[in-house]
Order: structure tokens, then sequence, then C-alpha cells
């Protein structure tokens, strides 16, 4: 609530844990052990977050506008228990975008620096 | 937020919850439930895969993450409190703090044959709204022995909402006491019909009466307005402020100094009070405003709670559990005290992000 329109540049470069986040939330509403169960999943392990720096991140993300409570309900996959579960804004899709684009411009640059595989095919060599 | 499991909890379970205290309150409040609930997801995954070494790893995870969110979360509290004496917090605050609500609100019949409470709240979704007027939180206490009072309370609350949006003073305390008087002035008037046609004694009871207290949160402000024995409390850190001005009979006498303080222990707190909504074409509302902080919690309820609940069973209530589930607890606990009036809570947590 109470946002003024911002440019989603204005927050990057995002932390890692953030935009995990968001790319966690770009296809679905989760909960929170969803989305470590998420991110785990699509790093093959290697990005593992504690509760602590999940519901932080997600505090500050809540707090910028990021992202929004979607309500509570039991996961059927995983037992009867409630869980609150969180979706993207419009600003965090946003947000989530720009910091794409950013990484994706300097993954250019890597491989132009021929740090990456393809570079010929970029590079011209 | 959840529930509890029925199952008792593991050890490694009971370990983390009592390892959350290591964080600051507010962050525990909002979020501890959630923590425990992830934590115990994640236990019961790394069990299922089975041996004590996916366990340990995963302890291992946890005390890193717990040891450094830790700091991280008291770091920002810090940078909070520290721009707030240094005036740096004011200033930002005027341009750009963010504030988040999360507010429940709970009502109950009671041991009552109807619920004459009512509740309604208002948070702008247009920025601009919410920049410039704030949000609105009303109760109100249709007055027993009045044949509508259900009518009462629900004209008031509707009517201080709709008036003060639509008002344009840029002085939020003005803006709000206007909209309680005009809540007034309609239920005045509504009385009046009644009296002009009234061809009976049963039919001059059809008068009506409210009580109303109404509350505005805009940035770190609580702007509040009061008619009758309805009230606002304010948790900071464990402490509780009562900010409304009640206006029943035996606290109006001794704040006037009309009987003494011993007078007014011996003949303890009356149903009666010594202006509502409704009575006189006019009334004098009592308004303040007051400072809030981040994590604070703001309970606005009818004299059906705040008369059977001590404000340190208040306070412990909202420390330990969130807004939905507060609401429920405090009408519960006054209910089990006897609730013999209608009961009406909204709890209101305040989140302030620079």
């Amino acid at each position: 609530m109470n946002k003024a329109k911002r440019e989603p540049e204005a927050l990057l470069p995002l932390t890692p844990a953030v935009f995990h986040i968001l790319l966690a939330l770009a296809d679905a509403e989760r909960h929170g052990y969803g989305i470590m169960q998420e991110v785990a999943l699509r790093t093959g392990g290697k990005m593992r977050m504690g509760p602590g720096t999940l519901y932080g991140s997600l505090k500050r993300m809540l707090a910028d506008g990021l992202i929004e409570e979607s309500g509570e309900r039991p996961d059927p996959a995983l037992d009867d228990e409630r869980r609150r579960y969180y979706r993207l804004t419009d600003f965090g899709l946003r947000v989530a975008q720009a910091e794409a684009r950013r990484l994706s411009e300097l993954v250019h640059v890597a491989q132009f620096k021929r740090l990456l595989g393809g570079a010929e095919s970029i590079g011209g060599a | 937020m959840a529930t509890a499991p029925l199952r008792s909890p593991s050890l490694s379970e009971r370990l983390y919850r009592d390892l959350l205290w290591l964080y600051p309150a507010s962050f525990r409040r909002s979020y501890g439930c959630e923590m425990v609930q992830t934590f115990r997801d994640c236990y019961r995954e790394e069990r299922a895969r089975g041996g004590a070494l996916n366990i340990a790893r995963l302890w291992s995870l946890v005390l890193s993450d717990l040891i450094t969110t830790v700091c991280i979360e008291y770091w920002k509290t810090f940078i909070t409190f520290f721009k707030s004496l240094t005036g740096l917090e004011k200033e930002f605050l005027m341009t750009s703090t963010i504030l988040n609500l999360d507010v429940a609100q709970y009502t109950h019949i009671g041991h009552r044959a109807s619920n004459e409470d009512n509740m309604t709240l208002y948070i702008p979704e247009d920025p601009q709204i919410m920049a410039k007027k704030g949000a609105l939180f009303v109760v109100a206490d249709g007055m027993g022995g009045h044949a509508k009072g259900d009518v009462a309370s629900e004209l008031a609350v509707n009517t201080i909402r709709d008036t003060y949006y639509q008002d344009t003073n840029e002085d939020i305390l003005t803006s709000l006491r206007l909209a309680v008087e005009h809540a007034n002035m309609l239920i005045w008037q509504k009385n009046e019909e009644i009296l002009r046609y009234a061809t009976s004694d049963e039919q001059k009871k059809m008068a009506m009466g409210t009580t109303c207290v109404a509350t505005v949160l805009k940035n770190d402000k609580a702007h509040i307005a009061n008619v009758g024995d309805s009230l606002v409390y304010v948790i900071h850190a464990g402490q509780v402020s009562q900010i409304a001005q009640s206006h029943e009979l035996t606290t109006e006498q001794l704040r006037k100094g009309e009987i003494t303080e011993e007078e007014a222990k011996k003949r303890g707190l009356t149903n009666k009070i010594t202006r509502c909504l409704g009575e006189k074409s006019t009334v004098d509302v009592y308004v303040a405003t007051e400072t809030v902080q981040d994590g604070d919690t703001l309970i606005l309820c009818t004299d059906g709670l705040w008369t059977l609940i001590e404000e340190s069973e208040m306070c412990s209530i909202v420390e330990q559990y969130e807004p939905q589930e507060s609401a429920k607890r405090l009408v519960a606990r006054a209910n089990e005290n006897g609730g013999p009036d209608n009961i009406t809570a909204v709890v209101v947590r305040v989140s302030l992000q620079s």
C-alpha cells in the first residue's frame, strides 16, 4: 500500500535471495517452504536459503511492493496445515524482468570477453 | 496463522522455536509462526531422506542463517532507531515512508440477544489518497437500552468513513472531528423524527445512540477521535497505553475532580457514559494525536472487551500472536471472563519501512 510509482531499475541490483524468490514466484503462488523447494530445484540444490534469509527477504519485498500475500490455505501435497501464500505484484514482475535483462547484458559481456562458451559467434573470432 | 499440529513437536522444532526469541520482537511476531512451520517442513524432508547427517546438515544451515539474519534484523532496527533519534527518520518519513498495516477485526454477540456493535476499516489502495488521508478504523457500540443501537452504530461507522474521505480538509484531526460530528447530527436528526412522530412511549424508546472511536493511521501518527467508552490501546515494546478519553461516568467525574480517587475506587466503573452520538444536536468529540513506531499494535475496542481483560493480558496476547489470532483470542478471553456485553476488537499492527 502507499507505494508511489517507481522505476524498477531503482531497486537494482537485487540480492541473490530476492532475485531467486522473484523467480520462484514468477510462475506460481507459493508459500515459504514452496519457495525454498523451487529455489533448490532450479539451482540443483546449490542455493539453499535458511528461514531467516527467506522471511527477512519476504518482509522487505512486501514493504517494497514486489510481492503480496494471497491468502492462507493448506498445501494438499504436504498436510492440512494452513500456509500463507505469496505472489508477485505487477511491480515485482517488472523488477524481475529488469534484473533478468541486466544479468543478460552482463552475460553478453562475459561471452564477448570469451569467459563463456559461444564467444566465437558473438566476438566474431 | 497456522493452526498448531496435533502431534507433539520434535525436539529440533522446540529448540528452533526457542532460538527465534533471538530475533527482534516485531520480526518474530510477524514471521515466527511461519518460520517454525517452514523449519518443520524442512526437518520432515530431511528426516524422510534418513540419516542423522541430513539433520545435522539442516541444523548447520539453519544456525548459520540464524546468526546472520538476527544481526541483520537488529541492524535494521538500530538504523531505524538511530534515524528517529537524529531526526533523519522524521524527515525521511515525510517523503517516502511506507506504512504497512496488518489488520484483523472481530466481533461477538457475547451474552446479549443481539449484537449492537459495529466496525469498519478503510485502507485506500490509491497511494495519493493514502498519502493524504491515511487509513481509517472505526468501532462503535450501539447504546444498551436503546432499541435501535445496531442501527445507530452502523450509521455512525459508515458516516464517519464516508464523510472523512470526502472531506478535503488538510488537517487530519479537524477532518476526523467533523466526520464524527456529522455522524452525531445524522443520528440526532433520525431521533428527532422518531420522537416527532411517536404516538406511544414504546415508540419513543426507538430513539438511538452510540459510542464511537475512530483512528486514522498516516505515516508514523495515530489520530484519534472518540465519544463514549469505546477506546483505543497502543502496545509498544510490552507497554500498554490507552490513548482515547473514556467518557464512562466514574472516570469522567474523577478527571473533572468531582469525586476523589477513593470515591471512584469505591464506586468502580459504571455502565453509564456521559456523552454519546445521537443524544444532542452537538457533541464534544475528544481528539488527540500520538506517534506510533514500527512494530506497535493498536487495539480499538468496545467496553465489552476492555472491562473484562487486564491490560497485561491484552499486551501478552498481541505480543504472542498476529492480529488475526490476537483479535479472536482477545474476544474469546472476554467471553471466558463473563462477556455480558457485545465484544468487538480491531487489531492493527503497524509496520513502518523506510
